[in-house]
């Protein structure tokens, strides 16, 4: 009898881990939307630990490692976007598969390069083979408003057709560029 | 006699203690598996509760309560850390990411294939007391020094995307060869000869007909270093040929111009076979 009982527990505890498994994921979906803590919250986080009656602590000296990782990889976001001009104005994931050795996200980014603003939409499959890590993009979907050039919306159309991302990346900066030029060079001549 | 039922009281003594030591065991085994139990059921309520209340909070906008005022400052930054670093891995998907470093900037130059992501290299660029290159992963035969002798110091944006492209065009190349070298092997006959760039290719392929199999033999030139079709291209039916044959080789002539050479190769066999 003690033996059965004994499996019902196990039992148990397995849909429980189940259970938990799903719950945190989904906790960890919600918390992926961007407007989950606001900029205010934020910054008062920050000041928290700059805050002069800190205990001092272990905890303390994990905390400022936190936030001097935090303000060099801002750092560096904040440089790409000037350096490339192309500004994400939101993103949002949300896992959509996890096994032991493939990840599949489904992402939603909008933002703009130089004045040409974007939404796309896809999803990011990453598989571990042995050391490997492949990552593949699928299910491509590409909002730009072109305006008048036909051309953009062909070259859209294409990139996403073959899943293109980084394509449509590198040829939307240099067409932005050269719309930004045109646009100033334009502007200075009225 | 007094012996033998003094063993047998051993024995039996023996037994009792082994199956009391059991008994306790499996009590014991049974006390932590309830406890675990428990514990479980606990953390699965905390988060139940969790999630409905970020349910609700998101469904109810008008009675937007902080979610900062039952976090900890640490768990607050932890998760704009998160959101930071899936930023920085969206740029990495664009082509071209990069980290400040103590003297200048390391950049990271990623290559694909349509929506397969490959190879990336990186460029450690020194910016003072000009710009130069201080460590780099940059394959050998692309022309790395050239490319930075005409635009590093003038417009480094203009350096960045010029080396991505070669680079971009070269992992294009190479992707479509060792495709097909893995898909097609079945119809290549020998190795595929290419050279490092990836931009001489050699190969001899055979196309099923009616039952038979023709040979025919490709050479491909890209004189474009940042583009991933061929400039030129020769194919010819090596062994004995009809004049359709010789057809068919500048059909194949114009396919491999235009599209992926994998794309090519599925293109043909597939309508050879349906042929058949």
């Amino acid at each position: 009898m003690d033996i059965s009982k004994c499996q019902a527990y196990e039992d148990e505890i397995k849909l429980l881990e189940e259970e938990i498994k799903l719950l945190a994921e989904q906790c960890e979906d919600i918390q992926q939307e961007s407007t989950f803590y606001s900029e205010e919250e934020i910054l008062m986080a920050i000041k928290a630990f700059q805050s002069k009656f800190q205990r001092e602590s272990k905890e303390h000296e994990s905390r400022s490692d936190l936030k001097d990782q935090l303000e060099s990889l801002e750092a560096d976001l904040s440089f790409l976007m000037k350096f490339t001009h192309i500004q994400f104005t939101s993103h949002s994931k949300r896992t959509v598969e996890r096994t032991r050795n493939r990840t599949v996200q489904k992402h939603r980014i909008s933002g703009k390069c130089h004045s040409l603003s974007f939404q796309l939409e896809f999803q990011l499959l990453e598989m571990q083979d042995k050391e490997k890590v492949s990552t593949v993009i699928t299910d491509l979907s590409i909002v730009m408003e072109s305006g008048e050039d036909s051309n953009v919306s062909k070259f859209v159309s294409r990139t996403e057709e073959h899943g293109d991302l980084l394509k449509f990346f590198r040829s939307l900066s240099s067409y932005a560029e050269w719309y930004e030029h045109r646009r100033s060079t334009f502007l200075h001549f009225k | 006699g007094v012996f033998t039922h003094l063993e047998m009281l051993e024995t039996q003594a023996h037994e009792a203690g082994r199956k009391q030591e059991e008994k306790e065991q499996q009590e014991e085994k049974l006390a932590s598996l309830q406890q675990r139990v428990e514990e479980l059921r606990i953390q699965r309520d905390q988060l139940r509760a969790k999630v409905d209340l970020q349910q609700k909070r998101k469904s109810g906008k008008k009675e937007i309560v902080s979610h900062a005022a039952e976090s900890s400052p640490g768990a607050v930054l932890d998760w704009k850390l998160r959101r930071v670093k899936g930023m920085l891995q969206i740029f990495y998907l664009t082509g071209i990411s990069g980290k400040l470093t103590k003297r200048g900037v390391c950049f990271s130059i990623s290559t694909a294939y349509e929506g397969t992501y490959l190879d990336s290299y990186y460029l450690d660029l020194l910016t003072k007391p000009a710009v130069q290159i201080h460590r780099h992963s940059i394959p050998i035969f692309i022309p790395l020094e050239q490319i930075s002798k005409r635009y590093l110091q003038t417009d480094i944006r203009r350096f960045l995307s010029v080396l991505a492209d070669h680079l971009n065009a070269y992992a294009r190349r190479k992707y479509q060869a060792d495709q097909l070298q893995e898909r097609f092997s079945d119809h290549l006959e020998g190795s595929l000869q290419r050279n490092s760039l990836c931009n001489l290719l050699a190969f001899n392929y055979k196309v099923p007909s009616e039952g038979k199999t023709f040979p025919f033999s490709a050479r491909l030139i890209y004189t474009d270093l940042c583009c991933s079709l061929p400039t030129e291209v020769v194919v010819s039916c090596t062994g004995k040929c009809l004049g359709m044959w010789k057809e068919t080789a500048a059909a194949h002539s114009e396919l491999f111009r235009r599209m992926a050479l994998h794309k090519a190769f599925c293109t043909f066999i597939s309508a050879g076979e349906e042929v058949d």
